[in-house]
């Protein structure tokens, strides 16, 4: 049995298995986040001062990638030292206040009796490493395994200390963020990415000073568009199917409709497949969770390749500037991105209709059409005006890759430098844009 | 006497791998036409007991014979088929708040229905002029368009109860039917459970909160404690001694009149 | 405000006191608004399913593009008579949509006399407005007919196809079916749908088998992808949220703060509507050849500006006014109130924003490249431009991982900001 200590939570034993991985997850992000600024910190060594101390005067610029991934060119043994130093720093850090990793995880270092002291921490660093390879060894054991999640790892035993679920004990005030650990570091570190995210991407102030002049020009093009095309077709595009689609306002229509046949078929796949992707309709037998596993991987894996990319695909499968191919893009990812909002409102109804239609001797399919359906139908039209919101969004831009609509005529006219067409279209797009995302936000205001 | 209508031996039911034992071996049968009443603490066991025997929720062990079959050993089709004679009112009356009170009520139907006519809503004729008959019976035909959450509490446990009605059950299990009502509804809808019980002659299982509720629509009482069964007799039995055993050291009786 | 005669303590205000002139403007405004709602619904309506039709049939019958099929003068007059023709003699769908329908004297239906009366009387009266700011509109008054709010009750509604609503609606669901389909589908698409597998088939077959050649400029461009939508999200985040608080229309008490409320939210709209990769064309042509990360950070960093600061001035406007009440109360000033009152309930819904902009950031920063913004993006648009489809591969399983991950991330902590908590999983039964 677990010996109850002051600042111990009782609701610990619980949470056994759990506790150890949040420790074991807190561990690593701290890990991590040492060896950020180790990185980080040889990288701006190179850029700022390294340049012409190690050898070879701007080697980096030509290597650019060895310099990001090895900035001082340390040989093998360096990086043993680097892996040793950033543990014993991580260590050091998380027994000698409340590291970030502990703060995020809700973990604190706390005495078993009494409290901790100077001893207390620094037997538990010496213990540390024994601790740490002894624990694989007893967690596979399940003899030792239990009482591993009751009386903790070897250097909590023998520390007498343990990380465990903080709770702060009411009353006491808390701690201002800047004088604590946690609250330093995580200042840092935003600092710290700030500063090294501005020299990734090569941002420079002054260029955007200097080039004003140059852009200049082409932004005052921009603002007094040429409309010129705006209903007649432009004539450049004589090669493509249909050259009479190529003004702005037709092509701007196609581009809508595009964006609603989308739509349409990806919410009419997607209906079904949320009833496959919803835990509390497909969980109760072993076949059933696979189906909703599988179903939920496809919608995951689908949702992260970008519109963007299936349209590429698409563009060599059903022709360059076919608005198909943009249609057939879009629909993959609308279903995959609805079938998750779709599943995800299945899940969230009342399961107090599905019981009553199960005890009139329903099944499985009369309990989705009469308990299931009505309920969710609001945030289903909801959610499909809003993807179709979001689908004219895209649409508008993947003629960049061979999707067809406006597109075309967006890159079109900036590759010749006609930056007054460029207005033009750009200000259709913003026009047709804005006023479909306020008429699909006050109609699902109304819905739902 | 014939053989008993419900037969329940050694109902058990655990949750949580051992942690929480909501049912203890419970055993007692059930005559044909009886109106069983089943009162305790919340938390003892009365709604898991009632969704056992409609298999809403698996039994961990025991058996459960109505009218004869085991109900614990027969397939999901098995069992819709038998689900279809046993009707259930349940607390929060679970109705589909955004179908009309129609819809609700035909619902009650669907076990008899093929399932590709109940996907399209094409309830047969018969089916909607026996919907209108039990809609009448508990007084709200003219209803029968609104929309089930613009009913009031009663209004909807009594959708309910048509809802049942449509099914001509054999055996009615009502989970705390009374318990969102205030008192006078309470008597109503417990008044069209007991003609259920005396006209149609329909089994009742009903657990309840309140014992002067269950004294005067019982013709058994059964109690239930921590998963166990702690009195099974008439409702004239019950003195304050039995009652504080039930319902433990501070509990009072309250009257519902 | 009392606003219609059928109201018990119903006085018109008066004219004549500035107040009462106010009072009176923003009751005429109201009524016209009532009135109108239904008429430009339904004009809306019936606009919209003859532009589909004509659209449609002109490109099914001659592949050409035509709007109205007739003069401007003759589209609008039509439209317009339909609609008073639908109003009039039906139900239509924007009388459906307000709720009302049209009755006369004690609940009857109209006779098909005092519907003529209507509909004559609907060009006089509704089409100058005028007559619709009369407390009983005049077009209502003559005819003797009122549009009043439904009831439901026990009547049997028709079925679906009976009605005039629900015949337009299944004709309009019809018609943009058939035009959406007909017109997005150029010739040959089937054909090539059906037979090009095999090229769809290489670039699969491609991705399929990556080869790792590019491995590092990969992870590297990856890494530079990654920090140009943290980059964006956090400056973001620095300028929208001071930002919002001017933004929020509960938060503006002077004139000039009204006026600014207007500028930024319309302004921000404008940036919202065009699309991070128009941007970054833009902002390639300022940054000039050399930076091209620049120019993509620049350019989610503008919509993320207008994106986030709607998002926060919306939630601003939807917090509750209990704990500014009780610190404007204490006597505390504009700036007190912000912080003690609207801030604490804020922070964690503006967390929750930014985690959720900074999955969209990262899904940009992605693809912002192909149009040269730096990033992934542009690895990936040189590598297809070479036909390299193998090596492209990786640059896809990179992207894919790096969505994915950052949308599971994302998800968890907003989930705890959200709620307090993680999520538990769904508890099981409960024993009653």
């Amino acid at each position: 049995m677990s010996t109850k200590a002051t600042t111990t939570n009782p609701e610990d034993a619980l949470t056994d298995a759990r506790k150890l991985r949040k420790r074991a997850l807190g561990f690593a992000l701290d890990w991590a986040i040492v060896y950020y600024f180790l990185h980080a910190s040889m990288y701006l060594y190179l850029v700022f001062w390294g340049s012409q101390t190690i050898r070879g005067w701007n080697w980096y610029k030509n290597d650019p990638y060895t310099a990001f991934f090895n900035p001082l060119r340390l040989p093998s043994w360096g990086w043993w030292l680097i892996l040793f130093g950033t543990l014993g720093v991580v260590v050091l850090i998380r027994t000698f206040g409340r590291s970030l990793g502990q703060r995020a995880f809700g973990l604190s270092l706390q005495a078993r009796s009494g409290s901790v002291n100077l001893v207390k921490r620094c037997i538990r660093i010496l213990v540390w490493p024994m601790g740490v390879i002894l624990a694989p060894i007893q967690l596979a054991i399940p003899a030792l395994r239990h009482g591993v999640f009751t009386h903790g790892l070897l250097h909590d035993r023998i520390s007498g200390t343990s990380i465990r679920h903080y709770v702060h004990p009411s009353g006491t005030p808390y701690k201002r963020f800047w004088k604590t650990q946690w609250g330093i570091v995580a200042v840092a570190l935003l600092s710290l990415t700030l500063f090294l995210g501005w020299i990734i991407i090569d941002a420079d102030l002054g260029i955007l000073i200097g080039r004003v002049d140059e852009a200049r020009n082409v932004f005052l093009e921009i603002v007094h568009p040429d409309f010129t095309h705006f209903t007649t077709p432009d004539p450049i595009f004589y090669q493509r199917a249909y050259p009479q689609m190529f003004s702005i306002v037709n092509l701007m229509l196609l581009t809508v409709l595009m964006a609603l046949a989308a739509t349409i078929l990806g919410a009419a796949f997607a209906f079904p497949l949320s009833f496959l992707g919803a835990r509390n309709l497909m969980c109760q037998s072993r076949i059933g969770w696979w189906i909703y596993s599988v179903t939920r991987g496809f919608f995951n894996l689908f949702r992260s390749i970008e519109t963007l990319i299936w349209v590429i695909v698409f563009a060599v499968w059903i022709g360059y500037g076919n608005p198909f191919a943009g249609v057939m893009a879009l629909v993959i990812h609308t279903i995959a991105a609805l079938g998750k909002l779709y599943s995800e409102q299945v899940e969230g109804i009342d399961s107090g209709p599905m019981e009553a239609i199960l005890a009139c001797g329903g099944s499985k399919l009369q309990v989705i059409r009469y308990a299931v359906i009505p309920q969710i139908i609001p945030s289903f039209l909801a959610f499909t005006l809003y993807r179709w919101d979001i689908n004219v969004r895209m649409a508008t831009i993947i003629a960049l890759v061979g999707g067809g609509g406006i597109g075309d005529l967006l890159f079109h006219y900036r590759r010749t430098g006609d930056w007054a067409q460029v207005g033009a279209v750009v200000i259709a797009m913003v026009v047709v844009v804005w006023t479909l995302d306020y008429i699909s936000g006050r109609v699902r205001e109304k819905i739902a | 006497m014939s053989e008993p209508y419900l037969i329940i031996e050694g109902l058990t039911k655990v949750y949580e791998r051992g942690q929480v034992v909501a049912l203890k071996d419970v055993s007692f049968s059930v005559d044909k036409g009886e109106f069983l009443v089943i009162i305790g603490l919340s938390g003892s066991g009365k709604s898991t007991l009632l969704r056992c025997i409609n298999r809403l929720v698996e039994p961990t062990a025991g058996h459960i014979f109505v009218n004869g079959v085991d109900v614990t050993t027969l397939s999901s089709g098995q069992m819709r088929k038998m689900r279809r004679k046993m009707g259930m009112i349940f607390q929060h009356f679970n109705l589909i708040n955004r179908s009309t009170v129609l819809t609700n009520v035909l619902s009650g139907r669907l076990g008899y229905t093929p399932t590709w006519r109940s996907l399209l809503g094409l309830f047969s004729r018969t089916d909607r002029e026996m919907a209108f008959r039990n809609l009448k019976r508990v007084g709200l035909e003219d209803k029968a368009y609104a929309r089930a959450d613009e009913l009031s509490g009663g209004q909807q446990q009594r959708v309910g109860i048509a809802r049942a009605l449509m099914q001509d059950p054999d055996l009615l299990l009502t989970d705390e039917p009374v318990s969102a009502l205030d008192p006078a509804t309470s008597h109503s809808v417990m008044q069209y459970l007991e003609q259920m019980n005396r006209e149609d002659g329909v089994t009742v299982l009903a657990s309840l909160h309140f014992l002067s509720l269950a004294r005067r629509y019982g013709t058994r009482i059964l109690a239930l404690k921590d998963g166990e069964i702690v009195f099974d007799g008439l409702p004239t039995e019950i003195d304050e001694k039995k009652f504080r055993e039930i319902y433990g050291e501070e509990a009072e009786e309250v009257e519902v009149r | 405000m009392m606003h219609s005669p059928t109201d018990d303590n119903y006085k018109p205000p008066s004219v004549i006191t500035r107040k009462g002139l106010s009072e009176t403007l923003e009751l005429i405004r109201h009524r016209i608004s009532i009135g109108l709602a239904p008429v430009l619904l339904d004009l809306g309506f019936i606009g919209t399913l003859w532009v589909l039709i004509t659209y449609g049939f002109a490109w099914i019958a001659w592949k050409e593009i035509h709007y109205f099929l007739v003069p401007d003068w003759l589209f609008v007059l039509g439209v317009i008579e339909a609609t008073a023709i639908w109003e009039s003699f039906g139900r239509s769908l924007g009388q459906r949509i307000v709720g009302k329908r049209l009755i006369a004297k004690g609940l009857s239906r109209p006779t098909v006399s005092q519907r003529i009366v209507y509909y004559l009387l609907f060009h006089i009266s509704v089409l100058p407005i005028v007559g619709l700011s009369l407390a009983r509109p005049l077009h209502e008054r003559l005819s003797g007919l009122t549009l009043t709010p439904i009831l439901r009750g026990s009547e049997k509604p028709a079925p679906w196809y009976r009605t005039t609503s629900g015949v337009f609606i299944a004709v309009s669901v019809a018609a943009l079916l058939i035009t959406t389909f007909a017109v997005t589908i150029e010739g040959g698409t089937w054909e090539r749908f059906l037979k090009n597998p095999s090229k769809a088939g290489r670039i699969f077959g491609a991705l399929l088998n990556p080869t790792f050649q590019f491995w590092k400029d990969a992870v590297f461009k990856l890494f530079e992808t990654i920090y140009m939508a943290i980059m964006a999200t956090l400056i973001g985040v620095l300028v929208a949220a001071p930002l919002s608080f001017f933004a929020a229309r509960n938060l503006t008490r002077t004139p000039v703060a009204k006026l600014f409320y207007m500028l930024i939210r319309g302004v921000l709209s404008f940036f919202r509507s065009i699309e991070p990769i128009v941007w970054a064309i833009v902002f390639l042509v300022w940054v000039g050849p050399a930076r091209n990360p620049f120019a993509g950070f620049l350019a989610l960093l503008i919509h993320s500006i207008a994106d986030l600061t709607k998002l926060y001035a919306e939630r601003i406007e939807s917090i509750e006014t209990g704990p500014v009440e009780a610190i404007t109360a204490t006597g505390g000033n504009w700036l007190s109130v912000l912080r003690y009152a609207v801030v604490p309930q804020i922070i964690n819904p503006y967390i929750s924003f930014t985690l959720y902009r900074w999955d969209i950031n990262i899904r940009m920063s992605t693809i912002v490249g192909l149009v040269g913004g730096g990033g992934i993006g542009q690895l990936l648009l040189m590598l297809l431009q070479a036909q390299r489809f193998s090596d492209a591969a990786i640059c896809v399983y990179l992207i894919a991982l790096l969505v994915w991950g950052i949308d599971t991330l994302s998800s968890k902590l907003r989930q705890y900001y959200e709620h307090g908590r993680p999520i538990q999983k769904a508890p099981a039964e409960e024993s009653a």
